[in-house]
């Protein structure tokens, strides 16, 4: 049989990270945006939701160098 | 105009009405989430989705002059076989866009060749592990993939932003579904334009009207990059419907998570060089954001029939290429070419007709789900 297994495994993880990982990072930006908007502290809520929304940008950019480089 | 000047148009045209119908046909991968949730207008959403199609045409770095590779012996694979090849994508592609099924269109373009290609030299031009390993296998994983990642995706989302309040939480991932689906749209046009692109230039080949080390001609990405754009642009909306309305009621935290989970699996199946299907990535996607949202329902009946329709687009596509290919070689030359070409056309004609009796545009495609892909009643406001 000539299925690459090798290959799918490494879609899977790839996938859950990008996948399921930015997408929750993207979420937890969110979580950090409306904690700005909420009495305290707002320097460390608007560090996170930029290094957030950063790291998920990142992720898109690599993805992207990734098509069109392969 | 020579017989082979005539057929070598036919094939062109054909390769590029395929391409447009691939582009209509796989608009709602990438934005029927959006279009559902109001992320987008409908108008908005395939304006967007046309635009990076048609991009992303342009970004698809190497054209390989190949068509259905490690499937059918490629020695095989003549020009009428290509026809034929496309034909039967083509019907199929129509066919299941006339009932709402999102389906493959490179299976479709696959399984078409296939069929012709058994028919014109026999089985043993047909590699069967490699139908295994590059078709049959793949369409059962990239939904189970796509599910999982899409699952886990939307219950994290959920989880962490139960204390967002509404209307930032909905904005928010509003704006990252325009992202995600923006990604989606790109790598489409990367890859399936290229596909078409791969099928006019094996023809030129053939044809020796280029040489065989020569690169694909500008006027070839141009018109591929055209019609894979406008067929976008047209919106598969009887498709669109039944995965943005169909499959489950979709919010927008669930039509990120499965755009995001798309857009990741799809990456990364191009990377490491595992043929999944878009289509079946994203049709996977939508019914994960089904399942990791607590009492939400899948419309699971909707899910196995799309599933079955995956299971038949081989052998059906096969089918019509292999008589298209028969007809083709029957009342023989470029005669045979025009003749089947135009029970194409009119079998297209037949259904873009049938299916304006009882439309579904943009104005009814986020009409209440009731069952059926054309509305039945206007929608409960």
């Amino acid at each position: 049989m000539i299925i690459d297994f090798d290959a799918l495994w490494k879609v899977l993880v790839a996938g859950l990270a990008a996948g399921a990982g930015l997408v929750a990072v993207y979420a937890l930006g969110l979580v950090a945006l409306a904690a700005r908007a909420a009495p305290g502290p707002r320097h460390a809520a608007t560090a996170l939701a930029v290094a957030c929304f950063a790291i998920v940008g990142a992720g898109a950019a690599c993805g992207l160098y990734v098509i069109l480089a392969g | 105009m020579d017989a082979n000047t005539l057929l070598l148009g036919l094939v062109v045209l054909t390769a590029l009405a395929f391409d447009f119908t691939n582009g209509f046909h796989d608009t709602a991968n990438a934005m029927a989430t959006s279009i559902a949730t109001g992320a987008l207008p409908p108008k908005a959403a395939v304006t967007l989705s046309a635009v990076l199609n048609f991009a992303g045409a342009f970004l698809s770095l190497q054209v390989a002059a190949t068509i259905a590779t490690g499937i059918v012996d490629s020695g095989a694979v003549t020009v009428t076989v290509v026809f034929a090849g496309l034909v039967g994508g083509l019907a199929w592609n129509l066919l299941t866009w006339y009932y709402g099924i999102p389906s493959s269109s490179s299976h479709a373009l696959i399984g078409g060749v296939v069929g012709a290609t058994l028919i014109a030299a026999g089985a043993g031009a047909v590699k069967g592990s490699g139908i295994v390993a590059n078709v049959l296998v793949p369409a059962l994983l990239a939904p189970l993939f796509a599910i999982l990642v899409a699952t886990l995706g939307t219950y994290l989302v959920y989880r962490i932003t139960a204390g967002v309040p509404g209307r930032l939480r909905t904005r928010g991932f509003r704006l990252g579904q325009i992202g995600s689906a923006s990604l989606v749209s790109l790598a489409h046009g990367t890859n399936d334009a290229q596909k078409t692109m791969g099928v006019i230039t094996l023809a030129l080949v053939a044809n020796e009207t280029i040489g065989a080390e020569d690169g694909t001609p500008f006027w070839v990405v141009f018109a591929c990059a055209l019609a894979i754009g406008l067929g976008t642009y047209v919106g598969g909306w009887r498709v669109i419907r039944t995965m943005g309305k169909g499959l489950i009621e979709i919010e927008s935290p669930q039509g990120f998570s499965a755009e995001g989970s798309s857009a990741a699996v799809i990456f990364a199946a191009s990377h490491f060089g595992f043929p999944l299907s878009t289509t079946h990535v994203c049709s996977g996607s939508i019914m994960g954001a089904g399942v990791g949202k607590r009492l939400a329902e899948v419309r699971w009946g909707l899910a196995g029939r799309m599933v079955t329709a995956w299971l038949v687009t081989l052998p059906a596509a096969g089918l019509v290429g292999a008589l298209a290919w028969k007809g083709t070689d029957l009342i023989g030359g470029a005669a045979g070419v025009a003749v089947v070409f135009a029970a194409a056309v009119v079998f297209g004609a037949g259904l873009y007709r049938a299916s304006r009796r009882a439309p579904v545009d943009h104005t009814n495609v986020n009409h209440e789900w009731t069952g059926t892909v054309v509305p039945t009643r206007e929608p409960v406001k």
